[in-house]
């Protein structure tokens, strides 16, 4: 064999490995690992998803992220701080920062716990009168029912007695040696910094007959449902419903969803979630070249990400709600400044308006500036960047990055080329055509749309090609990028994808084989409400993966 | 009425400008127990520790650059290494080690790399996905400082401290992010907010002796109550989320312990760290200047004997950090992506490592002005410094840049530049246990192991 074939085969070999690297590794997952499977988790076990037949995978215990936190604290104290701001930041997997496997305590956490906590009681204690339920003239008595009552919503569950009598030992021992204030604020401490405030411990309902999976005592499933839609703790109606044993049936838990999905609170829950999913955090931190994007002042940061937000929160809440609105809606939101940076008509004056948008030009998400700023390089576009941003966040698809010795520079800027001209080595380069075939053909759709995303019509002179096409999936060609937008609108990939990103944040985890039924379900309710995010929330509470806990060591 | 009035007193009295002084003799434990054993030249003669520090830089570096030229006691500093020149005959420069456990196991080729380096074991299974390979969790055992820690630790305030210098906290950590860990899935993050760090080891400085003392009485029955709550649900619990109570339960317990806090007295050269005007931690132009504030911090933490073990991570493994300020003007990982023929990107990678040379010889000059004994702080400390890869473009865990400063108390012969051949880095992190007292033949993955590096004393 020659040198020359032998680089051949080599060639071949990467570009191989880079198309078996980059096909796959899609939706499904193996005891909550990514596994090669290419998303479609309905091959097998089909037949197992019957009425009667539970099936989910294992829940491991979670404890607070600082948003739920904070918002905890917030609904249990009315403390507005948010003491939780400068804890730790939380390790982040599956995309999201609430996965459970991958949370832990360093003694650097728990110490921000403690100090946390102190501050917390401190504050609370200032007014006594608002914090007891009771009068402080029988200061052990009230102390009891203090720890009682309070110990009930921090807790999120009644206290056993014997917990009643060690936090009360606390209290007293204090009280004696301090003060009742000291003693309030102590027993509150120890509350703060319990596991059964810090986490979400659920042991689940005895099961029945030897059973794999154990249903979750009503308590359990309050905090299930009012971390998941939203963010915080339990309130009063719904720990009522708990102590009443109104959290036992689907449908009750059904009830319960559609009243807390009418609140206000589900709206920071459903933002917290397209903040992960779409990364919106990172347009607070964009850096622009000022030479090549004058136009880009750090002061337009926060509308870039005021325009998304205030956009997803209406179509959701105020809107139609569904999938497809938000990804090919063709109105947005924006302000004077914000409308003149894009250099499209606009209202007048600071408030956020709605908008409505040159369907030829923009529609949806995508087109938003601040996504496109965020998906691309601080000089120039990046298709790569783009098209991976589509490829992942959307479609579900893991990517990796170059393999070693392979650069991931961009090509060299030339005043006589377009974006699109330079990026051609990729396809012509087999040791980058299998990875960059996956995305450049995607990031070509958005080249309408500069490093900040506003809208050329041409680069360099040349007019701008923004047709491609998306491989590997169910969009295929498409004409330019409003083209682009309407067809990932309608994917059923997009759709699958969806509900896979809900399912790991909704549920704190990554999915498993025990969840392709609850899988399953939840892709058949989202189509049956033309796929509606608001509806899909209250189906995320009502499949095996929600209603059942896997007892842990048992095999399905 | 009453109680309001002591209460004013008390804030009166904690406002006060001369108050700064007993702040700091409050904090150090000094006027609760004032005895002769535990004067400054008491505490001296009986006790000098031993100190060390990790000292982590990204994405490999450029070995032809780095590795020195010359004999074992005569050779020349290569250009990356040159900074180091005035702490020459401190260093012990070691070529041919290969981080072996990073080339197996789940991960991709920057999580092993980091996930290993410390901990000289493959990576457990879990969610992130990396790269490549199958997808990894976080390290399957305790790092090398952690375990020294754990040996050392319990004399001083804090069993260790680790700072970072943006560590990719906002954007999401992984374990990409962590390279320090309290034991298998344990990561400990490092502390990137030097102000937070300042508050956490120089705090309570706000309290006058008797507030203190009072807080930490409190603190203590307080986080008494708190361990039985977790001891008690623990037994109730499935193995995987009883380890997880049980890491939590050891973090708390280790909080506490601190709280008993050591009464040593403070040593002449502890002075309460001035941060200047504050920064914005996380901007990328900011990065020298966070890390200056953080060395100094890790320094003075030193000086006061408050800790033993400290980590300095600078950024993380993947690193995007812009390097302008010696005028790289493209992400760190992009650029060591590069091939070896493209000369202008290797000399700014070289530029890049060289700055984070300049870098440690800052620490080590930091810690050479702490008067200790009869030399300085230096002269009882090994800093260990490394990479996750060796080479950016081959993502390879060989020849692994390893550079010591500081014999760690007369223990590592230094002055020298040593050779090996494909020698495990685990070796080396067996020689460091040794060099503390740990008299362990294994670290990590037994496999990587063929006992503590040898010509290093």
């Amino acid at each position: 064999m020659n040198f020359r074939s032998m680089a051949i085969r080599l060639l071949f070999a990467i570009a191989l490995w880079c198309v078996s690297g980059c096909s796959g590794r899609s939706s499904l997952l193996n005891n909550g690992l990514p596994s090669n499977n290419n998303g479609d988790s309905q091959n097998t076990g089909e037949a197992l998803c019957r009425a009667g037949v539970t099936s989910a995978g294992s829940s491991p215990m979670r404890r607070l992220t600082r948003f739920e936190y904070n918002n905890t604290v917030r609904d249990l104290l009315g403390d507005t701080t948010e003491p939780a701001r400068d804890f730790a930041p939380e390790e982040q997997a599956l995309g999201f920062n609430n996965n459970a496997s991958v949370l832990t305590v360093s003694p650097v956490l728990a110490e921000q716990y403690m100090t946390a906590a102190e501050g917390l009681a401190a504050r609370a204690a200032q007014n006594l009168p608002a914090l007891l339920p009771c009068d402080p003239s029988d200061q052990q008595g009230c102390g009891r029912r203090f720890i009682e009552s309070f110990g009930k919503r921090a807790w999120r569950r009644p206290l056993q007695p014997d917990e009643v009598d060690r936090l009360y030992a606390v209290f007293n021992q204090a009280r004696t040696t301090y003060d009742f204030s000291t003693g309030i604020q102590m027993a509150m401490q120890v509350m703060l910094q319990s596991p059964a405030f810090l986490y979400r411990v659920e042991t689940g309902l005895l099961p029945e007959g030897g059973a794999a999976y154990a249903r979750l005592t009503g308590w359990e499933m309050a905090s299930r449902l009012s971390y998941m839609l939203w963010s915080s703790m339990p309130d009063d109606a719904l720990l009522a419903a708990a102590e009443a044993g109104q959290l036992s049936t689907a449908d009750q838990i059904a009830v319960q969803a559609r009243r807390m999905l009418a609140d206000p609170k589900a709206r920071q829950a459903v933002a917290n979630f397209h903040q992960q999913w779409l990364k919106l955090d990172k347009i607070d931190r964009l850096e622009k070249d000022a030479t090549v994007f004058p136009s880009f002042q750090p002061e337009l940061r926060p509308l870039l990400r005021a325009e998304t937000a205030t956009f997803i929160d209406f179509v959701i809440w105020d809107d139609r709600g569904d999938l497809q609105t938000l990804l090919s809606a063709s109105y947005s939101f924006r302000n004077s400044a914000l409308s003149q940076f894009y250099g499209e008509p606009g209202p007048s004056g600071d408030t956020f308006q709605r908008v409505e948008l040159n369907p030829a030009r923009r529609l949806g998400i995508l087109t938003h500036a601040g996504i496109l700023a965020l998906t691309s390089k601080s000089n120039q576009t990046s298709p790569v960047q783009r098209g991976k941003f589509v490829r992942e966040q959307l479609l579900c698809d893991q990517l990796p990055p170059p393999p070693p010795g392979v650069a991931a520079t961009p090509p060299a800027l030339d005043p006589t080329l377009t974006t699109r001209q330079r990026f051609a080595a990729h396809s012509q380069n087999p040791a980058c055509a299998g990875c960059h075939q996956l995305m450049d053909p995607v990031g070509f759709g958005l080249e309408n749309f500069d490093g900040v995303g506003k809208w050329r019509a041409e680069e360099n002179g040349i007019a701008i090609d923004a047709s491609g096409t998306v491989i590997n999936s169910d969009v295929g060609a498409y004409s330019g990028p409003t083209d682009l937008a309407q067809k990932l609108a309608t994917s059923d990939k997009v759709r699958a994808c969806a509900v896979t990103q809900w399912f790991r944040f909704g549920y704190g985890r990554g999915e498993t084989d025990d969840d392709r039924c609850s899988m399953r379900a939840l892709k058949t309710q989202f189509a049956a409400s033309g796929y509606n995010i608001r509806e899909l929330l209250l189906a995320l509470t009502q499949t095996d993966a929600f209603l059942y806990r896997k007892i842990e060591g048992s095999a399905p | 009425m009453s109680r309001r009035i002591s209460r004013r007193s008390l804030l009166r009295g904690a406002g006060g400008i001369a108050i700064g002084l007993p702040f700091l003799e409050a904090m150090m434990g000094c006027s609760r127990s004032k005895g002769p054993s535990t004067s400054t030249s008491a505490r001296a003669a009986m006790d000098t520790p031993k100190r060390l520090v990790l000292f982590f830089s990204p994405n490999g570096t450029v070995v032809n650059r780095w590795r020195p030229a010359g004999s074992e006691t005569g050779f020349t500093l290569s250009d990356i290494l040159a900074p180091l020149e005035p702490h020459q005959r401190d260093l012990l420069i070691l070529d041919g080690m290969v981080n072996a456990p990073a080339g197996y196991g789940p991960g991709d080729d920057h999580e092993r790399g980091i996930g290993c380096l410390w901990t000289g074991k493959e990576l457990q299974p879990g969610p992130f996905q990396g790269g490549a390979g199958d997808p990894s969790g976080f390290a399957d055992g305790i790092s090398v400082d952690q375990e020294i820690a754990n040996r050392i630790g319990g004399s001083s305030r804090f069993k260790s401290l680790e700072f970072g210098v943006q560590t990719n906290d906002s954007a999401g950590a992984t374990v990409w992010d962590r390279m320090c860990y309290a034991g298998p899935n344990q990561p400990l993050p490092p502390t990137s907010n030097p102000y937070a760090a300042f508050d956490r080891i120089f705090g309570d400085m706000s309290a006058d002796s008797g507030q203190l003392a009072r807080r930490m009485a409190q603190r203590r029955s307080v986080l008494d109550a708190v361990t039985d709550d977790y001891s008690q649900l623990a037994q109730r619990l499935g193995a995987s989320d009883r380890r997880k109570l049980e890491a939590h339960l050891t973090a708390i317990r280790e909080v506490e312990l601190r709280l008993a806090g050591s009464d040593s007295g403070r040593p002449p050269a502890c002075q309460r760290p001035d941060l200047g005007v504050p920064i914005d931690h996380t901007l990328n132009d900011n990065f020298p200047a966070v890390g200056r504030l953080q060395m100094d911090l890790l320094a003075m933490a030193f000086a006061c004997d408050l800790t033993r073990v400290a980590s300095l991570q600078w950024s993380s493994s993947v690193s995007g950090t812009v390097h302008s300020w010696v005028g790289v003007n493209r992400d760190h990982h992009g650029l060591s992506h590069e091939s070896d023929g493209n000369a202008d990107a290797q000399e700014q990678l070289v530029r890049i490592n060289r700055w984070y040379a300049e870098q440690l010889a800052y620490l080590i000059a930091k810690l050479k002005q702490i008067p200790e004994g009869q030399g300085t702080a230096f002269d009882n400390t090994v800093i260990v410094w490394s990479n996750e890869l060796a080479k950016g473009n081959e993502h390879s865990h060989a020849p692994l840049p390893l550079v010591l400063a500081g014999s760690a108390g007369g223990v590592f012969r230094t002055g020298r530049f040593l050779t090996y051949d494909y020698a495990y880095h685990n070796d080396l992190l067996i020689a460091l246990l040794n060099a503390f007292g740990i008299n362990a033949a294994t670290f990590g993955n037994p496999s990587w192991c063929r006992g503590p590096l040898p010509n290093l004393s």
